[in-house]
C-alpha cells in the first residue's frame, strides 16, 4: 500500500496509508489529510488510486498546489514526489508493487481510456463548487424578459429546449394573426443558449437582425418575434 | 423528412481486439456508440450490453408511451418525454452493467461510455456518458452536442485548464463518468429542433483522438453520403495510426426539397392565419 508522509520544516508529522479509493487534503475537518494552516484552502488537493496509478489534482485551491516545485493543475504522481501544500511537504511513497507496476505502465498506457471511480470525486466537486465562485460553470439560467408590455414578466429557460409560437403544446405562448405555430425554438446545448427560427410569417429580429436559421444567444440580446420585444440574459441558477 | 444513416467500427493497428460497438435504428433513427473498457473481453461485453439495452428499453418506452413513474430513476423536469425516455435507458444499462461489474467474477471492473443520438421530426436528443462524442454540423459550422466527462475537460470549463494544456496532458483519457463504476450515472441530456441539411457525427474517441473538430467538419461538408463518410473518418485514423478502437456513425437528414419547403411553409402559415382568423370570428359572435 502507498502512504504519504506529512512533514513540515524537514520534521516528519504524521504518515498517512493509502487505504482508499480518493483522499482529500485540506484545512477542513473532514478532510481526509487535515492541515490546519491558512496557506491552506478547505479542500485544497485531492489524489485518486486507479489501478496502480494515483492522480493528483488540485481543486482550484487559492494558493496552488506544486509537485517537486512545479505548479500544477493534475499531476500523476510517481514514488518519492514531493507535494507542496502551503509550507506542509507530503512525500510520496509507494509501495514495492506499485513502482513496478508503474515501471510496466509507461508511455503507451497513456493512450488507454481509464475510468475514476466517480462517486468520491463528485461529492468533492459538488462541495468545492459550492463556496468557490468558479468562473464558466454552467450553473446559468436563460431568462425572456418581456419589454413590449406585455402581461409576461419574465419567463426562465428551464427547459433543454423551449418552443415559443401560438400552437398550444408550446412552452411560451404567444398572440398574432400573423404568429406560427412554434414560431421559434431556444435551445440550451454545450455552448450555450441558440434562437431558431421555425416558421409563420412573423419574422424573428435578433438585436434588428432578421434571422431564418440560427443564432447563439448572448447576454442582453433583444428579441423581436412579430408585436413581441424581449431581451434575454443569464442569471444564476439557485437550483 | 428524409433520414440516412451509416456506421463503421473498426479495431485500429494496435489493438487485439474491438471493444467499440454501435447500433442503427432506422425505424425509430435511434443511434448509439459505446467505447468499452475493462479485460478479458469484458470491455466487449459492457459495450454490448449499453449499445442493446438502450435500444430496448427505450423503445418500448417511446411506443407504449410509458408515464414517468415506469422510467428507471427520477425523471429530469428540463427534458421532454422522449428525452427523459432516452435518460432513462441510460441510467439502466448503467445500473446493468455495474451489477455484472461489481459481481466479482472476470468482468470485475468492466465499464462503457455512450454516445446516443434521437432523431424525431420536431426534435433532436442527444445524451452521452463518458468521452464519446456527438457533433452537429449545420450551415458550413460544428457544434458538440455532447460534453466530456474527463478530467481535464472538467478542468477546461472550470477554466483551470487551457485546450493546448489538455490535448498534451497525459491524464486526457481518465473518465469522470461512465457506465458501470457506480450504482448511478447522470447523463448529459440535449435538446433541439432539426434544420433542413443536418449532419450528425457519432463516435469514439479512436476518432477523436487523431482528428481535429475542423478535419471533421470538413470531410462532413465535402460527403454525399453517409457511408463514404464514415469510410474517410475511419481511413483518416488508420492512416495516423489508430491505435484505438474507432467507430463511427453519421446520420444525414433532408428534411424537404426546396420547392415543397417554401411552398408548404406558405401553406402552413395560411393555415396558422386561417385559424387565426376563425378565432377571431368566433370571439365576435355573440
Amino acid at each position: 500500500m502507498a502512504k504519504l508522509v506529512l512533514m513540515f520544516n524537514k520534521q516528519v508529522l504524521k504518515e498517512y496509508p493509502f487505504d482508499k479509493e480518493s483522499i482529500t487534503i485540506g484545512r477542513k475537518q473532514d478532510n481526509d489529510i487535515c492541515i490546519d494552516n491558512l496557506a491552506v484552502s478547505g479542500y485544497h488537493a485531492r489524489i485518486d488510486k486507479t489501478g496502480y496509478q494515483y492522480i493528483l489534482t488540485d481543486l482550484q485551491s487559492t494558493n496552488g498546489t506544486f509537485v517537486n516545485d512545479k505548479k500544477i493543475s493534475s499531476h500523476r504522481l510517481r514514488h518519492g514526489d514531493n507535494i507542496i501544500i502551503g509550507k506542509h511537504v507530503l512525500l510520496f511513497v509507494a509501495s514495492e508493487k506499485e513502482r513496478q507496476e508503474a515501471e510496466k505502465e509507461k508511455e503507451p498506457e497513456f493512450n488507454k481510456t481509464m475510468m475514476l471511480d466517480t462517486e468520491k470525486q463528485r461529492e468533492l466537486l459538488a462541495k468545492q463548487e459550492a463556496p468557490v465562485p468558479t468562473p464558466k460553470k454552467p450553473n446559468k439560467i436563460g431568462v425572456l424578459s418581456f419589454i413590449d408590455g406585455s402581461k409576461l414578466g419574465e419567463v426562465e429557460l428551464t427547459k433543454k429546449l423551449t418552443r415559443i409560437g401560438k400552437s398550444d403544446n408550446v412552452e411560451i405562448k404567444l398572440k398574432g394573426l400573423f404568429m406560427g405555430s412554434t414560431a421559434a425554438t431556444i435551445s440550451r446545448r454545450p455552448s450555450g443558449y441558440t434562437i431558431t427560427f421555425t416558421g409563420g410569417l412573423s419574422k424573428l429580429k435578433v438585436n434588428g437582425e432578421v434571422v431564418k436559421g440560427s443564432v447563439p444567444l448572448k447576454d442582453f440580446d433583444t428579441i423581436e418575434l412579430g408585436s413581441y420585444k424581449f431581451q434575454f440574459y443569464q442569471k444564476d441558477s439557485n437550483r | 423528412m428524409l433520414i440516412k444513416a451509416s456506421g463503421i467500427t473498426d479495431v485500429g493497428l494496435k489493438r487485439e481486439t474491438n471493444e467499440d460497438a454501435f447500433s442503427i435504428d432506422d425505424e425509430l433513427h435511434l443511434y448509439v456508440v459505446a467505447d468499452g473498457m475493462g479485460g478479458h473481453q469484458a470491455g466487449e461485453v459492457a459495450s454490448r450490453i449499453a449499445v442493446d439495452l438502450i435500444n430496448s428499453a427505450f423503445k418500448k418506452w417511446l411506443t407504449t408511451s410509458a408515464p414517468e413513474e415506469e422510467l428507471f430513476g427520477l425523471p429530469d423536469e428540463s427534458l421532454s418525454p422522449e428525452g427523459n425516455y432516452l435518460a432513462s435507458s441510460i441510467r439502466l444499462a448503467n445500473r446493468v452493467i455495474h451489477e455484472l461489474a461489481t459481481m466479482g467474477d472476470k468482468r470485475q471492473g468492466m465499464g462503457t461510455t455512450v454516445a446516443a443520438l434521437l432523431i424525431m421530426p420536431s426534435k433532436v436528443i442527444a445524451a452521452n456518458v463518458g468521452d464519446s462524442r456527438i457533433y452537429l454540423i449545420r450551415e458550413g459550422t460544428i457544434e458538440r452536442l455532447s460534453r466530456d466527462h474527463t478530467i481535464v475537460a472538467e478542468q477546461i470549463e472550470m477554466g483551470i485548464m487551457t485546450v493546448e494544456e489538455a490535448n498534451a496532458s497525459s491524464l486526457k483519457h481518465i473518465l469522470t463518468r461512465n457506465l458501470g463504476s457506480a450504482e448511478d450515472v447522470l447523463p448529459e441530456v440535449f435538446e433541439l429542433e432539426p434544420a433542413n441539411r443536418d449532419r450528425f457525427v457519432l463516435c469514439t474517441d479512436g476518432l477523436t483522438d487523431l482528428v481535429t473538430d475542423e478535419e471533421i467538419l470538413d470531410l462532413t461538408l465535402k460527403a454525399d453520403e453517409p457511408e463514404s463518410l464514415c469510410r474517410n473518418f475511419v481511413d483518416l485514423a488508420l492512416e495516423r495510426g489508430a491505435h484505438d478502437n474507432t467507430t463511427v456513425v453519421s446520420v444525414f437528414v433532408t428534411k424537404e426539397n426546396k420547392k415543397d419547403g417554401s411552398l408548404r411553409r406558405s401553406a402552413m402559415a395560411l393555415a396558422d392565419i386561417w385559424n387565426g382568423v376563425q378565432r377571431v370570428f368566433k370571439k365576435l359572435k355573440p
